[in-house]
């Protein structure tokens, strides 16, 4: 049922001052093995809205782009984009609804933005049974069992960008010293109020297990 | 694979005083053993009327965003609150529509009568049969607790103040015994024309 | 000639009219004023009623004035019993974002939900046009207070100042002549009577023959909208003398 690999990718999220930073592993797995060192498992909602997204090979990109299309035909209809929190709601009903169904979607997604207009930073936490919380940091898979406790202790709500890059490297050092597979390394974004930005992150850093 | 009632925990409790009624819930959010969020009410207020709600978090959600537009209608249509007698109809009613693919929720209805000034509180199980109750009512993931601690704790008449700390003890040890739910809680109690909401800090372990 | 034009709302006339819809204008400018000023504190709308008979059983609930949303109000002129299905309409409209998006909706988007409904009634076949002007007063976090007007044909605009139904060309000029640029909510209340005082029939008014409501912000930043009280437009004709005396109750 709920398939392995999903628990080995990685998903974290970030939020500081006045940005939400989002992280995923670029590995495609398929049982024992990398089908691609350099997958991306993210989707761009709107200006100001970041979706990540692991689970089920094939209905995660289909619901995000499902997804990814509607926050698109939104903002043409209506020249304005929803907020993150909107959307967030949105993914959760449309979950929800999937749940039910005959052939229910096995996505696990974190969504992070920058309110357009109080340029708030939010990040929200949905699973596959459409449960959704708001936090100032999350995970998906077994990086939860690692990370949220490193952010526990290191955590401010207003840290700054910089600060947020430096926790994200201590969280993903941890995971390349615990995790048993290689997850080849991560994608890195950040949201801020004046759109999203790649973030430069050294893949190749090795760390030596303890 | 554990029971859907089980996979996030929760607690949820209401009590009846001398003209108030209270009605508190934990704020834990969980995957089994690990703990998401620690910021997740199960408390929703329509109006005058309150419905607390335990069980799976998805249906939480959807249940709670469902009673608020069908109370929305309702008093838009009837250009008055709705009662919580006839609230607690409607969640009956509401929930036996999925009788055979029910939502995973465990309700809770608290209120005063907006006429009489009577306290109703009230229970239900998924499908929605209705558990009238003259003392308190509890569900969620400690019920088993949340029943010694209201069994010993409750009695009759008391005053909103004492109805605070009957409540407020009844969950903070019920759910101190359980280990999927706890992490603070919110408490409100409900007097005439007057509502106190309460944030508990409870144990954070 | 017109007959062969004006039976069926979906064809124009030779010269590119659509009769039904200009029936359903006509209609209107025979119901009671409405109008709906724009304050940079809030809105205000206010509006005439027609049917005063002291058989009719007075029930507290406005005949013109109706909640849309916890954003947003309207006023209407034109059929009531029209309205009540395109309030109704509006009313699931904003409830079912609210159930989507949790937020409310956007002002805008919800008159563009109506007028997209009122326009479908001037092109497909068999029915008529629904007989009602709304003027809207709302507010969302993007555009702050908005006031808008829409019609039977199912267009909509904007407006600082604006009126529908009967004498609307006096009570829009009467506005154009008065409104000032960043006026109060307060100063807005006493031009809505003034204006209704003169295109209403008689010169005083009393709290039987109009209704008043408000959509504002209090002190700690919450937007509110109010239905006024019989008692609360009476001080308000006082304020501004325009209440009719009480001993001439009968003409």
């Amino acid at each position: 049922m709920y398939a392995d690999h999903s628990f080995r990718e990685i998903l974290l999220g970030i939020t500081g001052k006045d940005f939400t930073l989002m992280a995923a592993s670029k590995a495609a797995m398929r049982g024992a093995t990398i089908l691609k060192a350099s997958d991306d498992k993210t989707r761009q909602l709107n200006k100001h809205t970041l979706m990540l997204y692991s689970g089920e090979a094939g209905d995660t990109v289909q619901f995000a782009e499902y997804i990814q299309a509607n926050a698109q035909l939104y903002s043409m209809r209506n020249d304005s984009d929803l907020s993150p929190s909107a959307l967030a709601h949105f993914v959760r009903g449309e979950l929800a609804i999937s749940l039910r169904s005959r052939k229910p979607y096995n996505v696990n997604l974190l969504l992070g933005g920058v309110d357009p207009i109080t340029h708030k930073p939010s990040l929200y936490w949905l699973d596959y049974l459409a449960s959704l919380a708001s936090l100032p940091y999350a995970a998906h898979g077994y990086a939860q069992y690692y990370c949220l406790s490193i952010l526990d202790k290191h955590h401010h709500p207003d840290i700054t960008l910089g600060q947020g890059i430096k926790l994200l490297t201590m969280c993903i050092d941890e995971l390349k010293r615990r995790l048993p597979v290689d997850f080849k390394g991560m994608t890195v974004k950040a949201v801020t109020k004046d759109g999203i930005v790649d973030i430069e992150f050294d893949d190749d850093k090795v760390v030596k297990s303890a | 694979m554990s029971s859907p009632f089980s996979i996030n925990g929760g607690a949820a409790v209401a009590m009846v005083g001398k003209d108030c009624v209270a009605i508190a819930c934990d704020l834990r959010l969980g995957l089994q053993a690990l703990t998401v969020s620690n910021n997740f009410p199960k408390i929703f207020q329509y109006g005058d009327v309150f419905l607390g709600l335990t069980g799976l978090a998805t249906d939480v959600s959807t249940v709670s965003d469902l009673f608020r537009y069908k109370v929305n209608m309702y008093r838009l249509r009837e250009e008055r609150d709705i009662a919580p007698r006839t609230f607690a109809n409607l969640v009956s009613s509401s929930l036996y529509e999925k009788r055979f693919g029910p939502y995973f929720v465990s309700p809770v209805v608290a209120g005063l009568d907006p006429k009489t000034g009577v306290p109703f509180i009230c229970g239900f199980d998924s499908i929605g049969c209705i558990d009238f109750a003259k003392d308190f009512i509890v569900s969620g993931t400690a019920t088993e607790q949340l029943f010694g601690m209201c069994e010993s704790l409750w009695e009759p008449d008391m005053s909103p103040d004492e109805l605070f700390e009957t409540i407020s003890q009844s969950l903070l040890n019920a759910v101190d015994r359980d280990a999927l739910s706890g992490w603070g809680a919110h408490v409100y109690i409900i007097e005439k024309d007057k509502v106190t909401k309460r944030l508990l800090k409870g144990r954070q372990d | 000639m017109s007959r062969r034009y004006d039976s069926r709302t979906t064809i124009f006339s030779p010269e590119g009219r659509l009769y039904q819809v200009e029936y359903a204008l006509e209609a209107i400018s025979h119901a009671g004023t409405a109008i709906g000023i724009l304050a940079k504190d809030g809105i205000v709308l206010a509006a005439e009623r027609k049917v005063t008979s002291k058989l009719l059983e007075q029930d507290t609930s406005a005949e013109k004035l109706y909640i849309l949303n916890d954003n947003m109000i309207c006023a209407v002129a034109g059929m009531t019993a029209d309205a009540n299905i395109l309030i109704n309409y509006a009313r699931q409209a904003a409830q079912r974002y609210l159930l989507t998006y949790n937020e409310d909706i956007p002002c805008e988007q919800l008159v563009r939900r109506l007028c997209d409904l009122k326009q479908g009634y001037t092109q497909h076949g068999g029915l008529r046009p629904f007989g009602v002007s709304f003027i809207y007063a709302g507010w969302d976090p993007q555009r702050q207070f908005q006031l808008y007007l829409s019609n039977p044909s199912g267009n909509y605009g904007g407006w600082k100042a604006t009126s529908a139904g009967a004498n609307n060309a006096s009570a829009q000029s009467l506005l154009k002549q008065d409104y000032k640029e960043d006026c109060t909510l307060k100063e807005a209340c006493g031009m809505a009577v003034k204006v209704l005082s003169k295109t209403m029939d008689s010169t005083k008014l009393s709290s039987e023959k109009i209704e008043f409501a408000t959509v504002g912000q209090t002190k700690d930043g919450k937007i509110y909208h109010r239905l006024w009280s019989a008692d609360e437009i009476t001080a308000l004709l006082k304020e501004h003398d325009l209440a009719k005396d009480e001993n001439a109750e009968d003409k």
